[in-house]
């Protein structure tokens, strides 16, 4: 337990994975890819494996905390977690969009039907117009 | 009163002109919108040159998101009574007047067409006939409807129902969860006895792996089925 919980170069290196990782999400969102809605999650949940890597101290107490027995362990464990909370916020968003498809396709179907008997009525009123002459 | 009868279709122009047929011979007092689900045959030419009103949903939405499209196209143009028949030719329109008699009199705001108060005509096979039995058990256990005939997709809808329906209609294997959404609604159900015929072209939807997701679906859509009639009304509001 006396060596760190993270060697300092594998600590930069997931630094620099983070930022890049956050620099990618901001990119994403500032050329209209991604809506800041959708990126809240993926900003926030990034931000706070960022903290937990700048400082590992805090992740070996919540592991102390947790009764989990290696450090790295609890590490796997809210890796997991993060992934779980964004996937599971996608298939929401899925969902959603999916619902909302269903509706357009079903209002469009409605239109169109609304549209024929227009025609149809409009065909109506040309040939009784006709039947009755121009006078 | 003013009654539509919603035909489901997804390739049927083979089987369309017969029920349209019978349709105009047996229910003469109903009008008629097909609602076609994407089809890539010419379902909806055939069911347009038939007289019928269609609506032809660009994509394919499944038996659910049809059926609603139908019945946002009955509350939109104020239809009192708007009955469901599918387009395979499996349900008779001559049981329609006898299913709308409850809505006339006030008594059901939802008749199920069942097979199985009756007897005679298509019955459906052993196995299928143990899943029916169960959803039937389950939906009884779950909300105390009492339909002997779940999957039936023969209906008729009343003011209430219909008013329920468009604004909310399960997707995918629909009939048993819709039959929970109203009684927790608190609209009134009643099934009366009709008799079903094996389709006469194309097969069933549904085959053994399918019926095993059909089970597990709906089994788990009446689990979590919101617990009252007031969280259900919460939920929608929110």
């Amino acid at each position: 337990m006396t060596q760190p919980l993270l060697p300092p170069g594998l600590q930069i290196l997931a630094c620099g994975t983070l930022l890049a990782f956050f620099g990618w999400v901001v990119f994403l969102v500032r050329s209209h890819r991604l809506s800041l809605r959708d990126s809240l999650l993926w900003i926030l949940s990034t931000a706070a494996v960022f903290f937990f890597t700048l400082f590992p101290s805090v992740l070996k107490r919540l592991a102390q905390a947790l009764a989990i027995e290696v450090p790295s362990n609890a590490l796997f464990a809210l890796a997991i977690l993060y992934l779980t909370l964004n996937v599971l916020s996608l298939t929401i968003a899925l969902s959603n969009s999916a619902s909302r498809a269903r509706r357009l396709t079903q209002e469009s179907a409605l239109l169109r039907g609304e549209i024929e008997a227009l025609s149809a009525r409009v065909k109506e009123l040309a040939a009784e117009r006709k039947n009755v002459g121009p006078e | 009163m003013r009654m539509l009868a919603i035909i489901p279709a997804l390739d049927e122009e083979r089987n369309l002109p017969r029920v349209l047929e019978s349709l105009r011979r047996d229910a003469p007092g109903w009008d008629v919108c097909v609602v076609d689900d994407g089809s890539t045959d010419r379902t909806a030419a055939v069911a347009r040159g038939l007289g019928a009103r269609v609506l032809r949903l660009p994509e394919n939405l499944g038996i659910g998101g049809a059926v609603q499209t139908g019945y946002l196209w009955a509350r939109e143009h104020d239809y009192e009574v708007a009955a469901q028949i599918d387009g395979d030719g499996q349900h008779d329109p001559q049981f329609l007047a006898a299913a709308v008699a409850p809505i006339e009199s006030g008594k059901a705001d939802l008749v199920i067409g069942s097979r199985y108060l009756g007897s005679g005509g298509y019955q459906s096979t052993g196995l299928r006939r143990a899943g029916i039995r169960y959803l039937s058990w389950f939906l009884r256990l779950r909300c105390g409807a009492r339909i002997s005939d779940p999957t039936s997709g023969f209906r008729v809808a009343g003011k209430r129902a219909i008013e329920l329906f468009a604004a909310r209609y399960p997707s995918d294997y629909p009939e048993p969860e819709a039959i929970a959404l109203a009684t927790r609604r608190g609209l009134s159900l009643c099934e009366v006895p009709v008799v079903m015929q094996e389709r006469e072209h194309g097969s069933s939807s549904i085959g053994i792996g399918g019926m095993l997701y059909y089970l597990v679906k709906v089994s788990l859509a009446l689990l979590i089925l919101p617990a009252d009639r007031r969280s259900l009304s919460a939920t929608e509001s929110a």
